[in-house]
C-alpha cells in the first residue's frame, strides 16, 4: 500500500515552493523508520548505536537508535517516551482552575503558548469574553515567549554544530526576556499569569520603560547573531542542504511552524486564522525555498525580529489602555478582587464556590490552536458540564517534527543528524507529555 | 584530628555565612560533624581542589534543564566556581544534577549513569519534581529522585532560579571542605 | 462543503463553531481519503480518543458558569442545567483535519467504537497518523488495523494497561504530611 500516493506537485497558494526533491523521501513501510538498505542488511560494517536518551546535545531524553555505516547514518528509529509525564490524565483530576499551571511545562520553552492555548480552549467552551487589555498583553507575552524560545534554539544548535560562543551571547538575551516576565508576573519562567478571562494580575507600571528599552535593543542583538552567523563559512557548510524536506512530504507529515515555512509553505496561524490580537498586527511571515537546517534557522531569526515588531505594536497599544480591567467580570468564573470579599455577600459565595467546587464549563468538546514557536500547538478539550475536564489532549508540535527525523535524514553523517534534530526544534516535555 | 575552627572562620565566602546570629539546622550539623569527622592537611588541599573543579554531568531532563542552562550563561556564571564544563560522560563528570521530572521510564538510565559515575560523586536534585515528584503524582512520575539515587542536596521551587541552584552547589562544596562525605557514603548505598 | 458525500457519513453537528463530522468506524480510512482528495484537507493534524466510561453519571447539574447559562426570568434556569447524554459506545476516535486555505477549514471526523473493536489505520492516507495513532493504542488502547508499527510509543514496552482510560487508576503516592503523625 503506497504510502503518500504520488499526485502533481502541488503549486497552488499556500505552497510557494515546491522544488525541493523529486517525489517523496518519506520511508516505507514505516514512515518514521529509516531501514537499513537491502545492500546493508545483515552486513558487519552496520553499527546499530543508542544516540540518547542522555546525550550532550539539550534536546532532552531523546532516544534515536542508529543504523551507522562508518559515519553515515543508514537507519534510524526514534523512540520517545522518557519525560512522559501523564499531563492529560492529571489534568483530569484538577479543577479548571488549578489545571492552569499544567499545560505551561508541556512545552517548557515556549511556556507562555501552552497556557495560552488551554485557556483560550476553556475560554471558548465557557463562550467569556476577555477584555482587550488581557488580550493585547496576552499577546505581548506570547511573542516574547517567542523570542525566548528562538534565542534557546539558537544558543544550543549553534552550540552543538560547534559556535560556542552563540550560546552566551542568546542566553543574554534570554535574561532580558526573563527580566521582563519576572517583572509582570513574578517568576522567570512558567509564570501561570494568564487565567481563563484575563490576567492575574494588573500590569506593573516599569514594565512598559523596560518593555520599550528592551525592544530597542533587541534588533541590533540579532543583528549581531547575522553577523556571527550568517556569513559563517563553516555554518553555512554545515548547514545549508542538509535535511531537506519538500513541501508536499512536509504536508504530508503534519509539520507545521518553522519547518513549514522553511520547506515553501505560505502557513501561519497568527495571519491565516488570527486569535488574540493578530488580525489587527502588522507583522510578515518568512518563508524560504529550500527546506534545510539553513532555511529553517533563518525563518526562526526572521520571526524573532517579527516577534519584537509585534511587541512593540503591542506595547504601543497597552500604553493606552492603562487603568482598563485586566480579567473578566463574571464572577462565576473569575475570583472576585478581594476588597470585594469584605462587603460584598455574593462575592463571597462566588469566592468560595470557586475555589472549592471550581466553576463548571458547559458540556462539549472544541479544539482550538494557535502558533507557538514551534508550530500548530493545539487544545482538544472535552467537558462533561462538571468542574473538572473530562479529556484534555494537547496536539504537540514537537512530537509532529521528530516524525519527519527520518524523512530528513538522507544520506546524512552523524554530525548532520544533530545539525537536523536541532533544527526541527522539538522539546521533549511537548512530545511526550 | 579534629577541626581547630567553625567552618565559617575558614574563610568560606558563602551568602549564608553572612546571614547573622543563628545558625540554621544544617549548620549545626556540620559544625557537630566537623567535631567529629577529621581532616588532614592533605585531604584538606584534596578537597578544595575537587570543590574548585565538580564537573557536573549534562543531566538536563525538562524544564529545570533550561534554568541549569542559564546558570552557565554570563548573568549567573558558574564559570567562576570552575563548573561550566558540562561533561558528557558520566565518567568524567563528578556532580549529577537531575534537573527535570524523572519519569519511570527514565529511572533506568538515570541509575546507570549514575552509576557510571566515578566517586567521589554528588548528586543535587533539583526542582520540585526531582526532589518528590514535584505537581505530578501520578503512575509515570517517580515521587523523588532519591528512589533510584542517593541524593546530597535538594533545590526547591519550580523550577529553581539560578541563584538558588548556585546556594545548593555552594553547600555541596562547603559540606565536602568541611570533610562531609558525599551522600552514598552517608547512607552506605550501592554506588 | 458537501459533509455526506464523506463515505460512511452518519450525522454533522456544529458547535462552538466547529464542524463535527460522525462516520462509521470500518469505513473510516475511505472517509479521509474522500477529505483528502476530494475536499482539500491537505494535513491531518491530530488524532485523539477519548473514554466516556461514566460518562455523566455522577449528574452535572449545580452551578453553572456561563454568561449565558441563567435566564432572570426563568426561576428555574439559575444554576441547572440539563444532564449530558449518555454516549452510545465508549471510545470516540476525533480526526482533525485542516484545509490549508484562506480562510483555513478545520474538521472533526468523529467514529465511536465499543472496548476492543478495531478502527481502520489512516497511515496510508496522511504518514503523520503513523505516531498519532500509536500514541492512542499506547494510551487508550484502541487497535488500528493495517498499521505497519503498532506497538507501545509512550510508555515502556512491557507496560501493563491503558493509562489514559478512564478505569485506569491515576496512580502516584498518598502524600505524608509531618505534621499528620
Amino acid at each position: 500500500m503506497a504510502i503518500a500516493p504520488e499526485r502533481p506537485r502541488t503549486r497552488a497558494w499556500p505552497v510557494v515552493h515546491a522544488d525541493q526533491y523529486e517525489g517523496t523521501r518519506i520511508p516505507r513501510p514505516v514512515p518514521t523508520v529509516r531501514p537499513v538498505p537491502e545492500r546493508l542488511r545483515g552486513s558487519d560494517d552496520v553499527l546499530r548505536i543508542n544516540f540518547g536518551p542522555n546525550h550532550p546535545s539539550t534536546h532532552g531524553v531523546l532516544r534515536l537508535v542508529l543504523d551507522l555505516d562508518g559515519e553515515q547514518v543508514v537507519g534510524l528509529d526514534a523512540v520517545i517516551g522518557y519525560l512522559h509525564t501523564g499531563f492529560e490524565k492529571t489534568m483530569e483530576q484538577k479543577t479548571w482552575w488549578k489545571c492552569v499551571t499544567y499545560p505551561e511545562r508541556i512545552d517548557y520553552v515556549g511556556f507562555q503558548n501552552n497556557e495560552l492555548t488551554f485557556v483560550l480552549a476553556v475560554e471558548k467552551l465557557l463562550d467569556l469574553e476577555v477584555p482587550e487589555k488581557a488580550t493585547w498583553m496576552r499577546t505581548l507575552l506570547c511573542e516574547l515567549s517567542r523570542i525566548h524560545s528562538h534565542l534557546i534554539f539558537l544558543g544550543t544548535s549553534a552550540l552543538e554544530l560547534g559556535a560556542v560562543s552563540m550560546f552566551w551571547y542568546c542566553f543574554r538575551e534570554r535574561e532580558l526576556v526573563l527580566d521582563l516576565f519576572e517583572m509582570v508576573t513574578g517568576q522567570r519562567m512558567h509564570t501561570r499569569y494568564f487565567q481563563v478571562g484575563g490576567l492575574a494580575e494588573d500590569i506593573p507600571e516599569g514594565f512598559y520603560a523596560q518593555c520599550r528599552s528592551f525592544v530597542e535593543w533587541m534588533p541590533k542583538a540579532l543583528d549581531d547573531y547575522l553577523a556571527l552567523l550568517d556569513r559563517n563559512a563553516i555554518w553555512l557548510e554545515r548547514t545549508k542542504g542538509i535535511g531537506v524536506l519538500s513541501a508536499d512530504d512536509a504536508i504530508a507529515l503534519g509539520q507545521t511552524g518553522p519547518v513549514l515555512r522553511a520547506s515553501g509553505v505560505d502557513w501561519d496561524l497568527r495571519r491565516d486564522e488570527p486569535h488574540l490580537s493578530y488580525g489587527q498586527l502588522d507583522f510578515r511571515v518568512p518563508v524560504y525555498a529550500n527546506g534545510d537546517v539553513y532555511d529553517r534557522y533563518r525563518v526562526r531569526m526572521d520571526e524573532m525580529r517579527e516577534s519584537t515588531r509585534i511587541v512593540d505594536q503591542c506595547l504601543r497599544r497597552l500604553e493606552r489602555l492603562k487603568g482598563h480591567p485586566w480579567i473578566a467580570d463574571d464572577r462565576k468564573v473569575v475570583l472576585p478582587p478581594r476588597e470585594e470579599l469584605h462587603t460584598s455577600m455574593e462575592s463571597l459565595i462566588h469566592h468560595f464556590k470557586i475555589v472549592t467546587e471550581g466553576f463548571r464549563v458547559p458540556e462539549g468538546e472544541v479544539y482550538v490552536a494557535t502558533e507557538s514557536p514551534r508550530g500548530e500547538q493545539g487544545c482538544y478539550l472535552v467537558s462533561e458540564g462538571g468542574p473538572k475536564p473530562w479529556r484534555v489532549h494537547f496536539r504537540a508540535p514537537s512530537f509532529v517534527a521528530l516524525e519527519a527525523t527520518a524523512t530528513c535524514v538522507h544520506e546524512t553523517l552523524v554530525a548532520d543528524l544533530i545539525a537536523i534534530v536541532g533544527s526541527l526544534d522539538a522539546v521533549m516535555g511537548d512530545t511526550d507529555r | 584530628m579534629a577541626l581547630d575552627k567553625p567552618l565559617k572562620d575558614h574563610g568560606l565566602k558563602s551568602e549564608r555565612l553572612l546571614w547573622p546570629s543563628k545558625a540554621s539546622k544544617f549548620e549545626d550539623e556540620v559544625n557537630d560533624l566537623e567535631q567529629k569527622v577529621g581532616l588532614t592537611t592533605l585531604a584538606k588541599a584534596v578537597a578544595w581542589a575537587q570543590t574548585n573543579s565538580m564537573w557536573p554531568d549534562t543531566f538536563g531532563l525538562a524544564c529545570c534543564a533550561i534554568e541549569m542552562m542559564s546558570i552557565v550563561s554570563s548573568r549567573y556564571d558558574i564559570a567562576r566556581f570552575g563548573m561550566e564544563p558540562f561533561r558528557g560522560s558520566p565518567r568524567q563528570a563528578d556532580l549529577l544534577i537531575v534537573s527535570g521530572r524523572v519519569s519511570n521510564k527514565m529511572a533506568a538510565p538515570l541509575r546507570q549513569i549514575y552509576d557510571q559515575m566515578l566517586e567521589p560523586k554528588w548528586v543535587i536534585a533539583m526542582g520540585a519534581c526531582a526532589s518528590s515528584g514535584g505537581m505530578f503524582n501520578n503512575y509515570t512520575i517517580l515521587q523523588g529522585v532519591d528512589r533510584v539515587v542517593p541524593v546530597d542536596i535538594y533545590v526547591p521551587f519550580c523550577p529553581p532560579r539560578p541563584e538558588a541552584l548556585m546556594e545548593g552547589i555552594i553547600r555541596i562544596h562547603e559540606a565536602h571542605l568541611a570533610g562531609i562525605e558525599p551522600a552514598y557514603a552517608r547512607r552506605e548505598v550501592a554506588t | 462543503m458537501s459533509w455526506d458525500s464523506i463515505p460512511g457519513f452518519v450525522s454533522v453537528k456544529e458547535a462552538f463553531g466547529e464542524t463535527t463530522v460522525t462516520v462509521e468506524p470500518a469505513r473510516i480510512r475511505d472517509a479521509c481519503l474522500h477529505a483528502r482528495d476530494e475536499l482539500g484537507f491537505q494535513m491531518l493534524v491530530d488524532i485523539v480518543a477519548t473514554d466516556y466510561l461514566n460518562w455523566g453519571g455522577r449528574g452535572v447539574s449545580g452551578y453553572i458558569a456561563t454568561a449565558s447559562g441563567r435566564d432572570l426570568n426563568f426561576p428555574s434556569t439559575q444554576g441547572l442545567q440539563t444532564l449530558p447524554e449518555v454516549k452510545a459506545r465508549r471510545f470516540s476516535v476525533a480526526y482533525h483535519l485542516l484545509a490549508l486555505r484562506q480562510p483555513p477549514v478545520r474538521v472533526r471526523l468523529k467514529c465511536w467504537l465499543d472496548d476492543g473493536e478495531p478502527v481502520p489505520s489512516v497511515v496510508s492516507v496522511w504518514p503523520t497518523a503513523d505516531w498519532h495513532e500509536r500514541e492512542q493504542f499506547d494510551l487508550m488502547g484502541i487497535r488500528f488495523d493495517g498499521h505497519p508499527n503498532l506497538k507501545r510509543l509512550i510508555m515502556d514496552d512491557d507496560w501493563e494497561g491503558h493509562p489514559l482510560r478512564k478505569d485506569y487508576p491515576i496512580g502516584g503516592e498518598p502524600v505524608r504530611f509531618s505534621e499528620a503523625e
